[in-house]
């Protein structure tokens, strides 16, 4: 069992968490549900020792236990190897090494013999369907295929305690699927598992408690079913219930105006490892005030077109065309002041020292204008929509993924361009950041600007987007109204439920 | 020719040390320039990544020892006609030595630097050391470029400008570089201590490992438990 009792960290004189008491039964995973910025990851981080052990805190104050002995009693290395951890951000424990040594490390590290590594890889690749990741270096490939890989990792030393914060990020329907269904495998070779995600329904059928964390305490626990049905608890700590009753108003819902971003025949130089170009047939428009969904598998191309658009990946073939100008020789930076960028990872696209340079960069488009008064004080005005007109000063680097991304739309707003590409953003189930992107696509709309959002959160698309695109095969498979793109034959391919089906609750 | 990648990278390190050595002990120019030439021609060859910036940047160390050691020794009272072959000879062992090791950074992934040291028995701070010495300045080298994707992917134009906008550029990639930098180093210490990495256990690896080391596992060649 983990038992942690009235656990207080603070750092830099703030109390992150206030007292907080819970349990991890053997066999009953536990997942902690939580706004951005209510302690998740700090809870996790403590919960598995990673601070204070590897990062300091200024407070840290209760008892943790796990199985009979005190954390205390623990030494690092026989801690870390009885415990499995997967972080919100990969880049932080990930570097250039091959998928394979990735999922190995914790076994090569423990001295475990070669073909008993080699068995467990096999099996774990099999188990979690990532054989084509073999071979690959972990840092080119996408989001979800890189958690896949950590994932991997975590679970092939079979250790006691495996946390995992906000293991479904950047996951498809079919990897959280698969995701779930090992860890639900897995309870009896790992007894305790911890969780930290805003979108409990995906691992609903591995988790046995939810426990709602709101400001740094518990809101309240419940069995995972029990807590799937209710309502008023999620909305109180912040976070959309799991079961949607509603579909809010779609921004952008009345369509049709220029076309803005238009892409015709385009085929990507870059090619998979069979030697086929990763996209090969990519024909889209995006039109003034249109709010577009776009999804696809983990690996399917998503990124690769938007680096394409963007000028950042050499185009062998087609046409892009920006506000009705041939843009296919244009350098990056031109075809950026028209196409706005905000990616999975916002820390990628900072390189400023301060949150004011970052958004003045946006306003002005240059570094030298960064320090002129009236670029700086538009600047300003423009973070206070997305509330961060207090951490102006802060470093961009400094602050929260939620809050990075919030950035990343401020910016994006200040830089009036007439596309807009969001690739997953981090805000999809927190109120207060759903707010802060309706606010957005309000703005957009209002604005006439294109806006083309990629997820693999299907609600949120179906919530947001009255027009879908299909990235499959190399090419756009499906294009059209989000309701008949649910039904169509390239969505049925996936085979991913639908936003509207039924949530598996666990038995 | 690929497969030359594949080659255990200590007995890369070792043919490294060799050319070097051979390069810096040959007492004439000419051979000295035929090692160098046959070094940068196995580079071109098996189309090492980064070829073209290690020209570059070869090109312009031959061009700066020529003239400096030319004029040097022009200072002391040699003739050009003597001081010449001494530059060449310079020249041409720093540019076998740089591209004997470009050759072993360039090809040798970290993890087959860690699979090579850990089958050779290597003590594991050794093994961290040499996998973190070969492995990062390419890593660094791919953190400039993504710096310099995400400025471009922001508006900055840092293509098409004058050669010293282009520099300047370049320098305020310094920054964030650090940056990156610091947060690499944590993130490869923080991977290590999560994974049970212990300085007191030597470490094992999937790969096999012989006068090459296995790039991928072959899945269907291996038994399940």
């Amino acid at each position: 069992m983990l038992a942690i009792e009235d656990l207080v960290v603070a750092y830099q004189g703030q109390d992150v968490l206030h007292g907080i008491s819970l349990q991890v039964e053997p066999g009953c995973g536990a997942l902690v549900c939580g706004a951005g910025a209510s302690g998740k990851s700090t809870l996790l981080a403590t919960a598995c020792g990673v601070v204070p052990r590897l990062v300091n805190a200024e407070r840290v104050t209760g008892r943790l236990q796990l199985g009979e002995r005190d954390f205390a009693e623990i030494k690092r290395a026989e801690l870390f190897s009885r415990v499995g951890i997967v972080f919100q951000n990969l880049d932080d424990q990930l570097f250039d090494l091959e998928v394979e040594d990735v999922v190995a490390a914790p076994l090569e590290n423990r001295g475990v013999p070669r073909a008993e590594i080699r068995a467990r890889l096999a099996e774990l690749f099999e188990e979690l369907a990532i054989q084509d990741l073999g071979g690959r270096r972990v840092l080119t490939l996408s989001g979800g295929e890189r958690r896949m890989a950590v994932l991997a990792g975590a679970l092939a030393a079979r250790p006691e305690l495996l946390v995992l914060d906000e293991p479904t990020t950047g996951l498809d329907p079919a990897a959280r699927l698969r995701l779930e269904r090992s860890l639900s495998a897995v309870r009896d070779r790992i007894p305790l598992i911890l969780a930290a995600d805003q979108d409990a329904a995906s691992l609903a059928g591995a988790m046995g408690r939810i426990h709602l964390l709101q400001a740094g305490q518990l809101a309240g626990s419940w069995p995972t079913a029990e807590a799937l049905a209710l309502r008023t608890p999620w909305l109180e700590a912040g976070l959309l219930p799991p079961r949607r009753q509603e579909r809010p108003v779609r921004a952008g819902a009345a369509a049709g105006g220029r076309v803005l971003l238009a892409v015709e025949g385009l085929r990507t130089r870059l090619t998979r490892p069979n030697g086929e170009p990763v996209l090969h047939d990519v024909t889209l428009e995006l039109r003034a005030g249109e709010v577009t969904g776009l999804v696809g598998r983990n690996g399917a191309g998503k990124s690769t077109l938007i680096q394409t658009v963007l000028g950042l990946a050499p185009l062998a073939a087609g046409r892009i065309v920006i506000e009705g100008e041939p843009a296919e020789r244009w350098t990056a930076a031109r075809r950026a002041r028209r196409v706005g960028y905000l990616p999975q990872n916002m820390r990628r696209m900072l390189f400023n020292l301060s949150v004011l340079d970052e958004i003045a960069f946006s306003v002005g488009g240059s570094t030298a204008t960064i320090g002129d008064p009236e670029i700086r004080a538009r600047a300003a005005r423009a973070l206070a929509p997305f509330g961060l007109a207090d951490k102006a000063e802060a470093s961009p680097f400094a602050l929260s993924a939620r809050e990075q991304a919030l950035l990343g739309l401020a910016c994006l707003d200040a830089a009036g361009c007439a596309v807009a590409i969001l690739d997953e953003p981090l805000l999809a189930r927190d109120r207060q950041g759903r707010a802060m992107l309706d606010l957005f696509l309000r703005r957009s709309h209002e604005a006439g600007r294109a806006v083309l959002l990629i997820s693999h959160d299907l609600e949120l698309i179906d919530d947001l987007c009255p027009r879908l695109l299909i990235l499959a095969d190399g090419r756009i498979a499906a294009d059209g109204p989000t309701e008949g793109g649910w039904a169509s034959p390239a969505f049925q391919a996936l085979g991913w439920p639908a936003p509207e089906a039924p949530w598996r609750i666990a038995s | 020719m690929k497969r030359l990648y594949e080659v255990n990278f200590l007995v890369k390190l070792v043919a490294a040390f060799l050319v070097m050595a051979a390069a810096w002990l040959v007492a004439s120019p000419w051979p000295a320039v035929l090692i160098a030439a046959l070094v940068v021609l196995l580079l071109c060859v098996t189309r090492v990544p980064g070829l073209g910036g290690y020209l570059k940047g070869a090109a312009i160390l031959v061009a700066m020892v020529l003239v400096t050691w030319s004029i040097n020794l022009g200072l002391q009272g040699q003739p050009l006609a003597e001081a010449l072959p001494t530059a060449v000879r310079m020249a041409a062992r720093l540019v076998a030595t740089t591209a004997a090791f470009f050759f072993v950074m360039e090809t040798s992934t970290p993890g087959s630097i860690l699979a090579a040291a850990s089958a050779a028995r290597f003590p594991p701070m050794a093994t961290l050391v040499l996998s973190l010495v070969f492995g990062i300045i390419p890593m660094l080298r791919e953190e400039f470029l993504r710096i310099a994707d995400a400025q471009r992917a922001r508006g900055m134009e840092i293509d098409g400008v004058p050669f010293h906008t282009r520099l300047r550029y370049a320098l305020a990639r310094g920054i964030p570089l650090l940056v990156q930098s610091i947060r690499m180093a944590q993130a490869i210490s923080t991977a290590l201590a999560v994974n049970g990495f212990d300085a007191a256990t030597k470490r094992t690896t999937w790969r096999q490992v012989g006068l090459l080391v296995e790039p991928r596992l072959p899945l269907n060649e291996v038994r399940k438990p």
